[in-house]
């Protein structure tokens, strides 16, 4: 872009995957990169890629990865003049973004002010209604009792889900589908919003049947200019976790596309948003009758941005760097296309039989595939080790095609040439997702994976195949014991995810 | 695919670097495997977990002889759902931890009643550290 970068050197506050793809862009720009880690990633595959590489602190992310005072620390010893925070950890803190501009250091993302008004599910939407976008109808009424809150209700609409306003993770969040309902919901809701949080009130939310999530990429730079980057359809989740993200959606028609692309830009204007940056929608129907609402804005860089820049072309990370560096956007809205089609499927060290349990433990074999139209974005390598201190996202699959099935039946090839031996991964659940009829037709919504996921994970626990004995055999025979490994079984006891308090859970 | 006849003999080649060639009647296909406390298998794109001992694997549940349920990783508590005195069934979840920005619920691994509840919703947990404590209801 014009060769405006101003940059020599970028310290990225981050690990795993996003670290790495950071670090990437930065060599492609000829800018040097500095890593940071925590002792748990002495050894890990973003800390030996970088330029330099700094420690921060103990494991413990509040005392590294978060630590302000650590970040700043080493981004003065290091002489960077920028922070590219990834997602997560200090990535959407007002007070991180506010401290570095204060210091002299360019945040590579929105100003404090941005971060701050979206970081308000309030406020953000209420900018979003005063750009003209709609909202899912919804208040947290200031009389609780329950007479006010039955008024609220009818004034919201049935069905509605109450929802604990100081809540998370779908605790005390209860359906009412009718006026019926409502008492019993009202009191349910109340009650756990106490026992959880300490704190009752309760929000009152209309209930938008079997929506999908379909979320608009935006870039602004500093000059006035305000893109939007199409959609990514991102209803394949499980408690707000997505699995599987895609573009273009199978829902949008382009007249839809071109309307929520609209309404992405307007909100981003209103807000004085620069960077880049994701609007969040529900999705109520499909095609030219659609109805959208605007969900929130996410301030930074999201985890699924590779389907968006397999799609349009654009490098994401390079144009994060650019706007911050002051260059102007390199293109018109009317220069940005979608072409083919990508799906990325996020492999989790979790396993999908137990509950999803995360898993921790050493990376025994890890061999990524390579083939045509896949791309792997990965924090890790083989030898490494998988801490219960962070994340456990381990890698991103990102399949491209000019078609949904040609990218769907490249992600399959590709999960099933991807041996990931020493911790158990969801892979076998992904493969089981991508080849679900509902996955293939197109129909799918945010409700997909809790309504199917009982069946399909049902179905993943397959008796070993009798080849699977004599592989282990031959492996045994030939002492092909993974390094560090003793050699016979060891004591169980020392493994934390097969007991708790000897009990498995 | 064909799938190879039961009766056909497996033949398996290391071929190094923790890769096998694997043939089954006319079928050929390569594998990975490493051996640890249990050998692991990768063929067809599924991972097989076996017990390097060869005898069946030791997975079953060990009851605590307090009845205390611990932490399997440091965590945070999200939500407990019951209250001391109150009667639970095998599978209730009892507890929801959060780890590595995931819910874990705590499970009842037995029916009982709950004696102490040893933690309180916000509170980072370590592992071992007992979260609750269960009695063996009478019949």
């Amino acid at each position: 872009m014009n060769g405006s970068v101003q940059f020599s050197r970028i310290l990225i506050a981050n690990r795993g995957e996003i670290a790495v793809r950071v670090i990437r862009a930065c060599r492609e720009m000829g800018i040097e990169s500095v890593a940071v880690y925590s002792d748990a990633d002495r050894r890990a595959l973003h800390t030996s890629l970088a330029d330099q590489a700094l420690r921060i602190g103990p494991a413990a992310a509040v005392d590294s990865y978060l630590s302000i005072e650590a970040i700043f620390s080493a981004a003065r010893r290091s002489g960077a003049q920028a922070i590219h925070p990834g997602y997560g950890f200090l990535s959407e803190n007002a007070a991180f973004a506010a401290a570095c501009r204060d210091a002299g250091l360019v945040f590579i993302g929105p100003p404090p002010e941005a971060i701050a008004q979206m970081g308000s599910k309030i406020t953000a939407r209420r900018l979003a209604q005063a750009a003209g976008v709609p909202v899912v109808p919804g208040e947290t009424p200031t009389d609780q009792s329950d007479q006010a809150i039955t008024a609220a209700a009818h004034r919201v609409g049935f069905p509605l889900l109450l929802k604990p306003s100081e809540g998370g993770g779908g605790i005390g969040m209860k359906t009412a589908r009718d006026a019926a309902a409502l008492a019993a919901a009202i009191a349910q809701s109340r009650r756990e919003a106490l026992a959880a949080f300490g704190d009752g009130t309760l929000y009152i939310e209309r209930l938008i049947d079997r929506p999908r999530h379909v979320e608009f990429q935006i870039l602004a730079d500093h000059h006035g200019h305000v893109v939007h980057l199409f959609e990514r359809e991102c209803s394949i989740q499980r408690r707000h976790q997505k699995v599987i993200e895609e573009c273009p959606s199978t829902a949008l028609t382009p007249a839809l596309r071109r309307r929520m692309g609209e309404a992405a830009v307007a909100v981003a204007r209103k807000a004085g948003y620069r960077n880049a940056g994701t609007m969040e929608f529900l999705l109520e129907g499909t095609g030219d009758s659609a109805r959208f609402y605007f969900l929130e804005m996410n301030a930074r860089l999201q985890v699924e941005h590779p389907i968006t820049e397999q799609v349009t072309g654009v490098d994401l990370v390079r144009a994060q760097i650019e706007i911050a560096s002051g260059a102007p956007l390199a293109w018109a809205q009317d220069a940005l296309a979608q072409r083919g089609h990508a799906i990325e499927v996020r492999v989790y060290a979790e396993d999908p039989a137990r509950e999803y349990l995360p898993q921790a433990g050493p990376l025994l074999i890890y061999r990524e595939p390579s083939m045509p139209g896949i791309r792997v974005d990965a924090g890790i390598v083989e030898g490494g080790e998988v801490t219960v201190h962070y994340d456990p996202l381990l890698a991103k699959v990102i399949a491209s095609g000019d078609t949904r099935e040609a990218a769907r039946h490249r992600a399959l090839a590709a999960l099933r040439s991807y041996p990931i031996l020493g911790i158990r991964t969801n892979t076998a659940l992904l493969v089981a997702l991508l080849e679900h009829e509902r996955f293939i037709s197109g129909d799918i919504d945010t409700g997909f994976l809790d309504a199917e996921g009982d069946v399909i994970r049902a179905g993943l626990s397959a008796e070993p195949p009798r080849e699977i004995a004599a592989i282990a055999a031959a492996a045994r025979a030939e002492g092909a014991f993974a390094s560090g490994a003793r050699r016979g079984p060891a004591p169980r006891g020392d493994d934390p995810w097969t007991s708790l308090g000897g009990l498995r859970v | 695919m064909s799938k190879p006849a039961d009766d056909a003999p497996i033949d398996v080649v290391s071929l190094g670097n923790a890769r096998y060639q694997v043939d089954a009647g006319t079928r050929r296909r390569v594998a990975f495997a490493v051996v640890a406390a249990d050998t692991w298998v990768f063929l067809d794109g599924r991972v097989y977990v076996v017990p390097t001992g060869g005898a069946s694997p030791a997975r079953t549940s060990r009851a605590d002889e307090r009845g205390a349920l611990t932490a399997p990783m440091p965590a945070t508590v999200l939500a407990i759902h019951v209250t001391p005195g109150q009667t639970v069934q095998r599978n209730d979840v009892l507890i929801v931890l959060e780890a590595m920005k995931m819910e874990l619920p705590i499970r009842a691994p037995r029916d009982g009643r709950v004696r102490t509840v040893a933690c309180q919703p916000g509170e980072l947990v370590q592992p071992g550290v007992t979260l609750l404590e269960l009695d063996t209801e009478e019949a």
